[in-house]
Order: structure tokens, then sequence, then C-alpha cells
């Protein structure tokens, strides 16, 4: 930068001399320095608008906290640097300090460097070695040198006592600062204002955009003053609009303060300061209008910077710069934000307002590139318009759903509809176009992930599984990259729970089996990270997970989700449970659920429920007695209603929804736990029993029986199920399976004659091929040909 | 099953149920050429085994005890019990041994058998063919030759007839208890089958005179109710525990048997490769005779091949026992049982 100053301008600046000192300061091997001055530099360019006393005390501050940083480290020559440093400081703070009182953290710091100072005294036998290790590898010091710096600690002790008694000294008589704050008073107004151009130079485009590429060289140097760097890039602009120099050069050079705004944050983990965030949404704000008011105006990243046309009005404007990455890059750069503010906080609330106008800008980008971008671009802008869209559930295309237009409420009918399309219509229309337009996969892979997810959250069952087969991404979704997953994830279970919604119990379990049975949905859904797995990975994989969490306001509710997914399994186990209750190969639908089962039954006291989980089991007990009434009491209440079911848009139709399946599935529970006690049961105490109408009851029956799950048939006369008994008791059933035990028993013990026979090399072929071995079996005698005739 | 009963105390207690399983039981017994050919029992060590399991003894966990007595030519006569304490783990320094001394000690002075001569054990629906009680009682026969395990089965008792047995292991199994090989060779040689384990002692159980008085005056006075468990037709529980405790063994034998199979496998596939190798160096110093070359030099064969660990065979002999026990107490179970509704059947056509 001062080569820039030097060269580029002959008037001599402040600003000038705080880069001279910026670059000599690494050369005294203190790098960690820099930021604090940079921050310092900033500061003193906006002096005007802070209160002195603030700016006073976040300097000392700041000095404090290196100094802290300095003990932790045990860096005493930096120690003492900056302690002399915070003396100098809290002497030009004087007058604020004899006004509101000494700071408490001066006090603080002192009291600790004391401490700090005796601790080192006492230490010093023990840890010299260490010590001067340490000393050692820093900088070549040597004993001496050592020597020096206890010196200089003393002489650091003696002061800070002086300086203590001086403090109070000063807090009674108070006239000794005033003219410090003079002194300093002068100082920043010579700072203000960076001159850009000598005076007097003539203004022309050549001398503005010599000065941008002036500019611009620094950008990305170590050492080069980011915060600088924009506000020179505003004040050109400044100038150039002045100066009327034409839109391209505007153009142009707000181009490159997004750019440099987007710069300033060193890495990528860290997000933007909200007040450069605010600038940045104003600047792209701007350039829009620019654009949108200068049709002329050609901007693309494949303009060469020679070709570019900035100031000739005749033929159109040519300006190097992609709109659509500035967006993206915006779009990273507010999820970034939204990832690093708590989301407890009213904070958070306040950043997600912005949303909205992120959703505007992306908007009129949109519109702008559906006039003159390529298709790819209109795939990109149409994408980021989709993950801006996905994820909201769309009230007022649902409310204008449930009631249809009425002559009533016409009027305000027809504002809602004038106030936007359908969010249904929007991802329709920008999906089908990507479907048809895009030629990259994960373009279309998110397009279709997004779709899926925004019809599931609308209940439209039927269009989100039809896609998501027509997709077939659940044979491929594993090579795709981690982001893309999450939104796989996200989309399988807004699925399942859409499926739920609709009462179809079964695909809801089979959507979210996947999520929930690995016990790591949070992880799997983006929306934290496990503790568990902290150790396994490091810290660089942390940073890149940490990345792609999903901000607080996309998050799916997990206790809801995981309520779905019990719920469900009970509506499918307990029936099942009960229809193979003696069945030694009965296999379990849902591992989970029988964990939460047995966590249940391992309770050496039961007492009401109270979380979730207990509310289900509960529930589940009760089912698997036929209770239908204590098992909606248990799902359906209160703590329940706050938990989980108010959550859904139709929470009382869910509801609803839920009362017959939790009635028709006891009701089969109690038909296959109960019907060996039965002759015959009348299907109106049936109905009376468990609420249901008498032809639910006779089709829920009539498909048992269809089934083969009830050995039973109807006798329509009567309306009673007749019982037939067939089904066999449990010692049968324990007969049978023993009998099943002894014929592989058998088999084994065969094998083994085989062996005695010697034949062991036939033996081989035999297990090669079953064709072969059976036959042996045959050949071998008239036992074995018995028993399989007896088989069949 | 061989709970013959001696005296007049207990007839009430289904003499017929017994009386057959007693002849074979005794006749089994006959068979072994062993020190003790009969167990006399006093009534109290009766009382005391049943109040022992239903102070401390529920579910599966097993009560244990010292048997005191004294052998009288070849009769074993026991005169006395004293209980193991549930050791729990928290006193994990109980010294049981001490404790025993200290007890027989004790009894000496009161003027009781202080005999050591064997040990009791319940059990839960027959499970009791188990590695730990085959080694307590070779370690018993193997330091008091004539010493006996009472298994005493409280649900069957609780059905209504008393079931107390009286085991001892076999001169053959004692002989590989004692050389401690359970290779499948060694067994074989010493031809033992899971029929030739356990010997049952039959038991006679003793009651003094006086005693005997007091029963008959006593069954005078007893409701009639009280002996109506026996003819309980509510079996299928029972039935069905037994089952499956018989499926899971069949389940280990299962295991067992494939284990052994791989064993099978694994040596004959050896004995082939063992036998090519021999094959090819025979050739190829034939070869090399021919050439006029020195043989190769003879190598270990069996560090070459090492044959792979024969699996211990006891524990599928224990298994087979086991099976074999379930078996019997189904079969013995279920033919009560068949008379019992046989009975019920015709009492209920007579009523019609």
């Amino acid at each position: 930068m001062s080569r820039f100053f030097t060269t580029g301008s002959d008037s001599e600046s402040e600003s000038s001399l705080s880069g001279e000192e910026l670059v000599t300061k690494p050369v005294g091997g203190n790098y960690g320095k820099q930021p604090l001055l940079l921050s310092e530099d900033e500061e003193d360019t906006k002096r005007v608008v802070r209160s002195a006393k603030d700016k006073r005390f976040e300097e000392l501050t700041n000095l404090i906290r290196t100094i802290r940083n300095a003990m932790k480290i045990r860096d005493v020559t930096k120690c003492l640097e900056e302690f002399e440093l915070l003396g100098k400081a809290y002497g030009k703070a004087k007058s604020i300090v004899d006004k509101e009182g000494v700071p408490r953290f001066y006090i603080r710091i002192l009291a600790d460097l004391e401490d700090y100072l005796n601790e080192l005294w006492e230490d010093k036998e023990g840890k010299q070695t260490a010590l001067a290790s340490r000393f050692l590898k820093k900088a070549p010091t040597t004993d001496e040198d050592k020597k020096a710096a206890e010196k200089k600690r003393e002489d650091k002790a003696k002061k800070k006592h002086d300086r203590k008694s001086k403090r109070l000294d000063e807090e009674e008589e108070d006239n000794e600062g005033g003219e410090w704050e003079r002194v300093r008073g002068g100082v920043p107004l010579v700072k203000e204002k960076p001159k850009m151009f000598a005076k007097g130079t003539e203004i022309t485009h050549a001398v503005v955009i010599k000065k941008l590429n002036e500019i611009l060289q620094a950008r990305g140097k170590k050492g080069t003053d980011r915060a600088a760097q924009i506000e020179l890039l505003q004040l050109l602009v400044q100038i150039a609009a002045e100066n009327n120099l034409g839109e391209g050069v505007i153009v142009k050079i707000k181009f490159n303060i997004i750019a440099s705004l987007y710069d300033y944050n060193p890495n990528l983990a860290t997000y933007m300061k909200p007040e450069m965030w605010g600038k940045c949404l104003d600047c792209i704000n701007e350039l829009m209008d620019i654009l949108f008011a200068n049709p002329n105006i050609f901007v693309g990243e494949n303009i060469l910077e020679e070709s570019e046309n900035l100031h000739n009005a005749d033929q159109p404007l040519r300006v190097r710069g992609c709109i659509l990455t500035l967006v993206e890059r915006m779009d990273e750069e507010f999820t970034k934000i939204m990832q690093n503010t708590d989301p407890h906080s009213q904070e958070y609330v306040e950043h997600l307002k912005d949303e909205a106008q992120v959703c505007a800008i992306i908007e009129r980008v949109q519109r702008y590139l559906e006039e003159k971008g390529t298709t790819e671009e209109v795939c990109r802008i149409y994408l980021l318009r989709i993950l801006h869209t996905y994820y909201k559930f769309d009230y007022k295309a649902h409310q204008r759903q449930l009631t249809p237009p009425e002559g009533s409420s016409k009027s305000e009918q027809d504002q809602a509809e004038n106030e936007g399309e359908d969010s249904a219509v929007l991802m329709e229309r920008l999906c089908k176009y990507i479907y048809a337009k895009d030629r990259t996969d994960r373009i279309r892979t998110c397009a279709i992930l997004c779709h899926i997810y925004h019809h599931a959250l609308h209940s439209r069952w039927y269009q989100a599984r039809d896609l998501m087969l027509m997709s077939h991404l659940q044979d491929n979704i594993q090579h795709a990259d981690p982001p893309v997953q999450i939104l796989y994830n996200r989309t399988m279970v807004q699925l399942g729970i859409c499926a739920f919604r609709q009462g179809l119990t079964k695909d809801a379990h089979n959507a979210l089996l996947d999520i929930q049975s690995s016990g790591r949905a949070k992880e799997l859904l983006g929306q934290g990270l496990l503790l568990r797995s902290l150790q396994e990975r490091n810290q660089e994989q942390e940073k890149v997970e940490r990345r792609r969490q999903v901000p607080f306001h996309l998050h799916i509710n997990l206790e809801l989700l995981e309520c779905v997914y019990l719920v469900s399994a009970m509506l499918l186990e307990i029936p099942y449970m009960a229809a193979h209750e003696s069945d030694a190969r009965r296999r379990m639908i849902s591992k989970q659920f029988h964990h939460q089962l047995r966590v249940g039954e391992r309770q050496p006291l039961l007492g009401p429920p109270e979380s979730m989980r207990e509310h289900v089991v509960a529930a589940s007990k009760a089912m698997k007695m036929g209770d239908w009434k204590t098992c909606h009491s248990f799902i359906i209440n209160e703590k329940m209603n706050g938990k989980v079911w108010d959550l859904f848009p139709e929470a009382d139709k869910v509801r609803t929804m839920l009362v017959r399946k939790i009635q028709e599935e006891s009701l089969r529970t109690y038909l296959f736990t109960y019907s060996s006690v039965y002759d015959s049961i009348s299907m109106e105490t049936l109905s009376d029993m468990f609420e249901l109408d008498l032809p639910t009851v006779h089709s829920i029956i009539s498909k048992m029986i269809i089934n083969e799950e009830l050995m039973a048939s109807l006798d329509q006369p009567t309306q009673t199920v007749v019982m037939h008994r067939t089904e066999p008791t449990a010692q049968q059933n324990l007969a049978l399976q023993l009998a099943e035990k002894l014929g592989s028993l058998v088999e084994n013990n065969e094998r083994v004659f085989d062996h005695k026979q010697g034949t062991y090399g036939g033996y081989f072929r035999d297990q090669k091929d079953g064709y072969r071995k059976n036959e042996g079996y045959m050949r071998r005698g008239g036992y074995r040909q018995q028993q399989s005739q007896t088989a069949y | 099953m061989a709970s013959r009963k001696e005296g007049t105390g207990s007839t009430a207690t289904s003499s017929s149920s017994t009386a057959g399983a007693a002849g074979k039981g005794k006749g089994k017994g006959g068979s072994g050429d062993s020190a003790v050919k009969q167990v006399q029992i006093d009534g109290l060590v009766v009382l005391k085994i049943i109040k022992h399991y239903q102070e401390e003894g529920q579910g599966t966990e097993v009560v244990q005890g010292v048997l005191l007595g004294l052998v009288v030519e070849d009769r074993l006569e026991i005169t006395n019990c004293f209980p193991f304490p549930q050791h729990t783990e928290d006193d994990a320094d109980f010294d049981e041994v001490q404790y025993q001394m200290e007890m027989m000690r004790s009894l000496r002075h009161v003027n009781i058998d202080h005999l050591h001569v064997g040990w009791y054990q319940s059990t839960y629906y027959g499970s009791f063919v188990t590695r730990a009680l085959l080694d307590s009682q070779f370690s018993y026969q193997h330091a008091i030759e004539e010493s006996v395990v009472l298994i005493y089965d409280p649900i069957k008792t609780a059905q209504g007839s008393l079931s107390l047995k009286a085991y001892r292991l076999t001169p053959k199994l004692m002989e590989v208890c004692k050389e401690k090989d359970f290779s499948p060779e060694a067994l074989k040689k010493a031809n033992i089958t899971f029929e030739y384990m356990f010997e049952e002692v039959p038991i006679v159980i003793k009651n003094s005179h006086l005693i005997n008085v007091l029963m008959w005056e006593l069954e005078k006075k007893s409701a009639v109710a009280d002996k109506h468990e026996l003819l309980s037709l509510a079996s299928s529980n029972h039935l069905g525990k037994n089952l499956q405790l018989l499926m899971d063994r069949v389940d280990e034998m299962s295991q067992d048997i494939v284990k052994y199979n791989t064993y099978m496998r694994n040596t004959s596939k050896q004995q082939q490769q063992k036998h090519q190798y021999q094959q090819r160096r025979q050739q190829e110093n034939m070869q090399r005779q021919s050439r006029g070359e020195p043989p190769l030099p003879e190598e270990d064969l069996s560090k070459l091949f090492k044959p792979p660990q024969p699996p211990a065979r006891m524990d599928s002999l224990l298994i087979a026992g086991q099976i074999n026990t379930y078996c019997q107490n189904i079969k013995e179970f279920t033919a009560q049982n068949l008379g019992k509704l046989f009975m019920a059947q015709a009492l209920q056509e007579y009523n019609n």
C-alpha cells in the first residue's frame, strides 16, 4: 500500500504512515500484533462516530487482551512492551477516567499482573530450565538476555507499583489529562480523508481505472489493509459518480467493492460482520439498480479485461464480472452467518429478517439473468431460488386451498393472489426448467430433491413419491457429495413425515427407517455434530463438517421425527407381534422400537410417562392388550400435543387419522391375541368395543381372513365371526419347533457319520453342489428317502 | 424317580407313581459295582432340604448344602445336613471350607453324625446335568468314595409328589475325569455314553417310630383338599417349559456337532495334505536316487502339520445327558397326565 501511495499520489497522508508501520512490524517477528493494529486503524477513521469513552476503553481492553495472551505463553518481553503501551493509553484516557472512575478491568489486569509476576519469581528456580528452553526456541537469547529480561521485570514491577499509587493520586486530583486529549484530537483530522488524487488532477476514465487497478493490485497481499481498501474503493465510486464517468465505471468499481467485501474475512470459517453484510447487500442492490436501469451494459465473466468497454457510450458497455457468482457467494455468506449465530437469540431473528432481502436480490438477479444470461446461469440462479423456497410452508396457498373463493372474501383473495404465485407453481416452473436445460448432474439432483421436499411439505404425497421413484436417486445417492446427501436425507425424512400425515404408516416407517436406525439422525440431517465421534475426526474434518451444517431455520424437528417413526413402528409392530407371538422365526420390523420397549421394561418403577418415548412405550403396552382408549390417551394428550402434534400444519387432521389408525390396529391386535379364547364374536360387539363402524370392522376382519392371519369365517346372517380354532397351541408350536431343530440335528449327525464312513473325498464334492449331495443321501439308504417322502 | 418310601409316614404322597420307576432305578443302580447300593435318608434331612429351598431358592437359582451321615455296610445313611450360605459379592473373602469345618465341629459337639457323605442341590426343571455338578461330584467322590449328590426338584414336589434322587458318578466316568482327557479318542476308549455317566442310587426314607405315629395322627386330622395338586389338569405350562429347555439343549447339541464336524473335516483335509506331501517327497527321493543324489533329509511331519485341536467331548456328553433327563421328565409327566385326563374323562361321562 505504501508503494501505491508513494507512486500514485504525491500528497503525504497518515494512512500511508500506518501502512508503513504495518510493513515494518512483521519484520520484528510479531505477526500476532497485526490484526490488532489494523482494527485500531479502522477505528481511527471512524472516530467521529464513536464516543470518546468507548474508544479509549476499547483501546485499553485490546491492550489488556494482548497482555493476557502474552502472560499465557509466558512471553515476558512482549508483556512488558504491551504494559508500557497500556500505561500510555491509560494516560490518554485520563480525562475520561476522571469522569467515569477507574475502569475495573484496568485494576484487574494490574492485580493479575502482579500475581503473575510474583508467581514467576517463585517459580523461577524450578522452571528455569523450561523457561530458558522456551526463550531459546523463541529467539536465540542467552542467559544474559534472560537476566536482562528479569531486570526488566523488576523494573516493571516497580513501575507498576508506582502507577498504582499514581493512579490513586490521580483519582483525587484531576487536572492532568486535558492536553492529551487536545493533541490527539488533531491527528484524526489529518487521517480522515485519504486523498485519492492530487488536487487539480483532471478526473478521467483513464485515471480512475488506473487507480482502480492500483488498488486491486494490493488485493490479496500480505499486510494489505482490507478495510482501508474497501474504504478507498467506495471513495472511488463517489468520485466517479461525482465526475459523471458513466455507469460502466461505476459498475466495474462496484463489482470490485463487493469482491473485496467478501475478501475481508481471511479464512472460510469466520463469517461477515453484520455491518459488512449490510454494506454488501446494499451494494448488490445498487448494482442491480444500475444494471436494470441501463440495459445496454453487458456483464459477464467471459469478457476479457482488454475488451471491456467502460465509457464509450456509442457501443454497448461491456464490463467484466459475474453477478451470479457474487450472488452465490452472498448466499454462502448468509448461510455462514446463520450457522454462526446462536439460534435461540434475538440476534438470529434479526439475521433471519435479512433472508427476505436475500430472496429479493436473488429474484432480481433471476429476472435479470432470464433476460440476459445463458441457460446455465439461469439454471444456477433458479437453483438458488429453489433453495430459498423449498423449505418454506406456503401458508397463503394453503389458506386458499382451504377456503374456496367466495363472494364475500373475494377482494382479499384477489389481493392474496396478486401478492405472488403459489410456491408450488413456482417450484414446478423452476424445477422443470432445470430438468430440461441443466447439463450438470448436481443442479438437477438438488432441484429434484428440493421439489420432492416441497411436495412432501405440502402433503402432496403421491407426487413426491413418484418423483422420488422416477429420479432413481435412491440407487446412486451414495456417490453424491455430502451436502447433497444431507439434502437427500432431509428429503427422505420429510417424505416419511408426509406419508405419516396421510396415514400411510408403512411408507412412513420405510422412509424413516434408514435415518432412525443408525441413531445418528442429527448428524445425517446436518443439524449438529455428534460428540461421540469427536475423537475420530481431527480438527480439519470437524471444521469441514461444521460448515456443512444446515442453518437452524431449516431444521427438521428431531423429536417430531422420532415420534413419527416410533408411532408408525408401533402401529406396525404391535399387531405383528401379536400375530406371531410364538413364532420362532419372527423378525423385528423395527429394532429401535424394540429397544425402546426393552428400556421401558427394564424400569424398576413405572411412573406416568414423561418423555415422548415413554408415552409411546406406554401406548404400545396398552395396545398390546387391545385397549385402544388407553393407547389413545397416551398418544394424544396435552403433553404430546405440545411436543409433537401441534407442530404439524394440519394438526387436527393428523390427530383424527391417528385415532382411527389406533382403533384399527388395536382391533387387529385384539383379534390376534384373544381369538383363541373365542368360539365366535359378534361384529357389533367389536364395533362397539373399538368405536368403529360396522363396515370398517367387517372390512378389517375380511382382510385378515383373506391374508390367512385369522382362521375364521364370517357368518353373514348373524353378523358374527366364527373361529376355526386351527391355529396350533403354544405347546404344539413348541413341538413343531423342536421337531425342526431335531431335524437339523439329525442332519448334522449324519454328516459326522459320513466322515466315519471314510468317504471324505465324496463329502467335499457333496458340499460343493446341492444336487449331488441330495443324490448321495438317496443312494445311501431307505431311511432318508422315507423321511423326504413324509416331508412332502 | 427312585424315591421309594419306606415306613408309613408318607403313604399319602402317591406311591403308585414312583413304584414302577423305583424298580428301574434299582436295576440300574445294581449294575454298577460301587460301594453304595442304597441310600437311607432321615425324614429330617428331607424336610431340611425342602425348607432350605423354600427360604432361599427361587426361580432358576439353586441352593446347595452338605449331607452328613455314615456308611453301614453297603448302605449310606444320611442323618443330617446343613446348607451352604448364600454368598453375595459383598463378602468375597468368605471361606467356605472354614465354614464347613466349623459347622461340622459344632454339630459334633451336640452329638450329631459329623461325617461328610455328600451334598445336595436343588434343580430347576431337572436341569442339573452340568459341568459344575460333574466337577464337584468328582472331587467329592475322589475324596470320599461313598459320597452321593441328592437332587431335589422343587417344581415336581410342588405338583404333589416328592422328587428326590441320589446320584453317583460311575467308576468309568471317574476314571475319565481322573485322566482329565476329554478328547474323542479317550472317551471312545473309555466306552462312555451319556447313559453311563451317572448312576442312580435307590433312596429309602426312614423315620423313627414316634414320627410315624405322629404322621398317622396328622393324616387323620388333615383336610382332604390338601392333596388336590396331584390331580391338577393344567399341565401346559410345565410341559412348555420343559420343551423350551429341551429345545435350548438341542440347539447347543447342534452347535457342538457342527464344531465336531469342522474338526473332522479339518483333520481329514490335513491327512490328505500330509499324504500328498509324503508322496511327493517319495517321488522326489526316487528321482534323486536315480540321479545318484542323496535323499532329502527326513522332516518332522508333526511339526509341519499340526493336528487341529480336538474339541472336548465332555460338554456334548453332558448335553446329551441333560437331554436324556428332560426326555425322561417329559415322558413321565405326559404319562401321568394322560392317566389324569382319562380319569377326568371317565368322571365326566359318569357325571353326565
